[in-house]
């Protein structure tokens, strides 16, 4: 009934940006790439190859394991810490966030350095080798990586219940079991499953872990893409291979924006009492013993990393002697590169990016406001450069925006273009959580008092929301700070970033020095977790 | 336009789809008016205000404030305010700030602005809490704050959406005379959405029954409660409705009287029987299935539940129409 066409303004930046910096040249590639490649014969041809099956069956292998073990442990940890309150539940619940906010190599790293040949439980636990390299080790660090989003996702799902509807239950006589099936159970299953399919998502994607732990046999298909068309200079098969890769993840993409929408829908109801952990009653235990081994997880990993960027680099050189190396001539010389331009790069970078996806953020939250009926479209628009996968977003980019900017700042405009595009998914969904729950009541009484719709939102709502600003920029900074698949396939030997320094130095046998750049990496995630900590603030999908 | 007319709405409609919300509206409202609308859950109360404060827009009619057509005109250019039922206090300003908040909008040079704000604070009896945060203010003292912010930039026309109905029965009694003083003091007319008839008929100087989306009576609250139009009005009004006769009859619970069986109009069973405070309320299911509800003074003695008893009534009002 409300005539509030003005909504649909705000929504337009952030639907042009990701069209015109993701679907189209996206969509174009992929186009062209189809006729390039023969079209459906020639798909057909790339389908048969065997090194793209492998690649194919590798992304569901790796994919399917990784979610299957990620709700394993991170759903039953999602039901403690949602059904329960207690001390310390709220940092728990952040630093659960935290390897999601670790590149992808520095995850890698750790996995590496724990069980890896030489590792820390080498020794120890001999077995527990199979984690560290091969299948094992790429499931172990999409499992370490994504386990959390699952248990967050669960969390969600778990408080999403109205509590009433679990009192009631009680109070027919209902046990547990029968609370579980009718009160709270679907709507963490719910959680769950949204869980699990982002698992199957961003594990089918993999890129650093198939390459660092396995090699081209374990390549998922986002990493043969990037050998087609970087390695083997075949970019018409690159695009062929990236369209079918569009087309297989299209479904499980659909399923988790479906999944997340009625996650979202039920989340408005719900405000929960404060529960205590009925530590008597057996079946909280597997609950608790996943959620301390995740924590423990997480723990270890940040920890091993840091312990290896705190090591010699040589014997007999100090604690730290690592990163005099790397910012020292040496490290320049052998990369090409200086580390402190990588790192004034990777800051600028995720400086700009973040700032792009909370402008985006702040316009879109006052349309969605105006116009809540956009919003699973938009969700759906954000969503989907992720689909298309890092790599055939930056593919896209190089393709068909290299040619109109030109010129020597071609590399940093397309890194930072690629980099807001994969930080906005994130950044809006925290502002737009944020906003949700502030009363419509106020807005409503701020303009009966005079002010236009926008300036009620600028004075009234957003100073409401700065806890989810603030979440947002960081949760948009760190992923920016972290981001290697992309900015690898854009970045030139001569123009890099900390990520990408990582993944050479660990190409080049130098794993102190790579160790030391971990370490700088893991310590920006910690302090974006240690703010979002202090403010009881959660990131929210 | 009279002189002294505030706001005239004709013909308005307003729909959910395809489904008609408000029906061919007509309302006016004079300067200074109180003017309570009243109706059942979904009649339009709530929708009628929306539309008038510009938060909803309507399919068709005209609304005119002294004589100003609002016809696509934004709710912050309306010059109308509005108090929701729950107060929407801007949680990071204080109570002071609140008030100022609207005249802030407008402009006001700051001298004005202290002044006014000042005003509405010693008016609402909220000097004292004046640098306090909203969240360290009771229910009542909330909304006494929301009332000073939306009269503070003197909107000629002020909508209550329900605005007592989040507090308790004693604060809600302070309330509504605070707003009543409050509003005659600056003049503002006022149009007050409540469920409750006794409040409503108690501060109206008109009543506006609403059903159905359509203005079913108005008039002063005797006018009203002593002639209800429809079986809707004298239902929502209290009345038993009974048909005698092939003719709808609206009948008070006062005017209901328990009798021996021979000497009663009508015959039926007692259903509920009890201590209602000032009186006693007996319900009686009519031996048609009607019920009736009756209201018995505290020396009577009040039948017991299962009593066949006759009733007989005092006074009743024949209702326009056809019978229901």
């Amino acid at each position: 009934m409300s005539d509030r066409s003005a909504g649909v303004v705000p929504l337009l930046p952030v639907v042009a940006f990701v069209a015109a910096f993701a679907i189209v040249p996206a969509a174009l590639l992929l186009a062209t790439g189809t006729s390039a490649a023969g079209g459906i014969g020639g798909l057909a041809k790339l389908a048969a190859d065997p090194l793209n099956q492998q690649a194919f069956s590798n992304s569901l292998l790796q994919g399917g394991l990784s979610a299957g073990v990620a709700v394993a442990l991170g759903a039953p940890a999602g039901v403690f810490l949602g059904r329960y309150t207690f001390r310390g539940r709220s940092e728990l619940l952040a630093l659960l966030i935290v390897p999601f906010l670790l590149p992808t190599l520095a995850v890698v790293l750790g996995v590496e350095t724990i069980f890896g040949t030489g590792g820390i439980l080498a020794s120890v636990l001999p077995g527990t080798q199979v984690l560290g390299s091969g299948l094992g080790g790429i499931v172990t660090a999409n499992v370490l990586y994504n386990a959390p989003v699952v248990t967050l996702l669960t969390a969600v799902g778990v408080e999403s219940s109205a509590p009433a509807l679990e009192e009631t239950v009680a109070t027919l006589g209902g046990g547990p079991l029968r609370a579980f099936r009718d009160a709270w159970g679907r709507s963490a299953l719910l959680g769950a499953a949204a869980g699990a399919v982002l698992t199957f998502l961003f594990s089918a994607l993999a890129f650093a872990a198939p390459l660092l732990l396995c090699g081209a046999r374990c390549y998922t298909v986002e990493a043969r893409i990037w050998s087609l068309d970087q390695v083997l200079l075949t970019p018409a098969a690159a695009a062929g291979v990236a369209f079918l890769l569009v087309a297989l993840l299209a479904l499980p993409a659909a399923a988790y924006l479906a999944l997340v929408a009625r996650l979202r829908a039920a989340r408005r109801s719900a405000e929960r009492p404060a529960r205590r952990v009925p530590w008597r009653n057996p079946w909280v235990w597997p609950a608790v013993g996943a959620t301390v081994a995740l924590s423990v997880a997480v723990v270890g990993l940040l920890g091993a990393v840091l312990d290896a960027a705190a090591r010699p680099v040589t014997p007999g050189a100090g604690e730290f002697s690592a990163f005099a190396q790397l910012f020292g001539p040496a490290v320049t010389g052998r990369l090409g590169v200086s580390t402190l331009a990588a790192t004034g790069n990777t800051v600028f970078f995720a400086t700009v990016a973040t700032a792009l996806a909370l402008l985006f953020a702040i316009g879109t939250g006052f349309g969605l406001s105006e116009r809540p009926g956009a919003a699973r479209w938009l969700r759906a628009l954000v969503f989907a450069p992720l689909v298309v996968s890092p790599v055939v977003l930056s593919f896209a980019l190089a393709q068909f925006w290299r040619p109109v900017f030109g010129g020597t700042s071609t590399v940093g405009v397309l890194i930072l273009l690629a980099q807001a595009t994969l930080a906005i998914p994130f950044a809006l969904p925290a502002v737009e959580v944020a906003l949700r729950r502030v009363p419509r009541s106020l807005r409503e009484s701020a303009e009966t008092l005079g002010q236009t719709p926008w300036s009620a939102y600028l004075d009234v709502e957003l100073p409401l929301v700065r806890d989810g600003l603030v979440t947002a920029g960081l949760f948009a900074f760190a992923l920016s700070f972290g981001e290697f698949t992309a900015t690898y396939f854009l970045a030139t030997p001569t123009f890099t970033t900390l990520p990408v320094e990582l993944y050479r130095l660990d190409e080049i046998r130098e794993p102190a020095l790579a160790a030391a750049v971990a370490g700088l990496l893991v310590v920006v995630s910690l302090v974006s977790f240690l703010v979002i900590v202090r403010g009881g603030r959660r990131v929210e999908f | 336009m009279s002189s002294s007319e505030c706001l005239r709405v004709r013909g308005l409609g307003a729909s959910w789809g395809a489904d008609p919300v408000l029906t061919d509206v007509d309302l006016d409202v004079a300067d200074g008016e109180f003017v309570v609308l009243m109706g059942p859950n979904g009649s339009g109360k709530t929708t009628l205000l929306r539309c008038l404060v510009g938060l909803e827009a309507p399919t068709h009619g005209t609304v005119s404030l002294r004589g100003r057509n609002l016809r696509g005109v934004p709710t912050h250019r309306r010059g109308v305010g509005m108090l929701f039922q729950e107060p929407a206090l801007f949680p990071h300003r204080s109570v002071w700030e609140n008030v100022a908040y609207g005249l802030a909008v407008l402009r006001r040079p700051r001298a004005d602005i202290d002044r006014r704000v000042e005003e509405m604070l010693r008016l609402l009896h909220l000097e004292s809490l004046a640098d306090r945060a909203p969240q360290a203010l009771s229910g009542g003292e909330r909304q006494r704050v929301a009332l000073a912010r939306t009269l503070a930039p003197e909107p000629p026309l002020v909508l209550l959406d329900e605005p007592f109905a989040s507090v308790d029965a004693e604060i809600r009694r302070d309330l509504r005379s605070a707003f009543r003083r409050a509003l005659s003091a600056t003049r503002t007319a006022a149009i007050h959405v409540t469920h409750d008839r006794e409040e409503g008929l108690l501060l109206a100087d008109r009543v506006v029954l609403l059903s159905g989306g359509r203005v079913v009576q108005h008039g002063s609250p005797p006018e009203v409660y002593g002639a209800p139009a429809s079986a809707d009005s004298a239902r929502f009004l209290g009345y038993n409705v009974l048909v005698e006769s092939g003719r709808a009859m609206a009948i008070a619970p006062i005017d209901v009287e328990i009798r021996p069986l021979g000497e009663s109009n009508r015959t039926g069973t007692v259903t509920l029987s009890g201590f209602a405070g000032g009186s006693h309320l007996v319900e009686v299911e009519l031996e048609g299935g009607e019920r009736l509800e009756g209201r018995l003074p505290l020396g009577a003695i009040p039948p017991a539940v299962g009593t066949r008893v006759g009733l007989r009534w005092r006074r009743s009002v024949a209702l326009p129409g056809a019978p229901v």
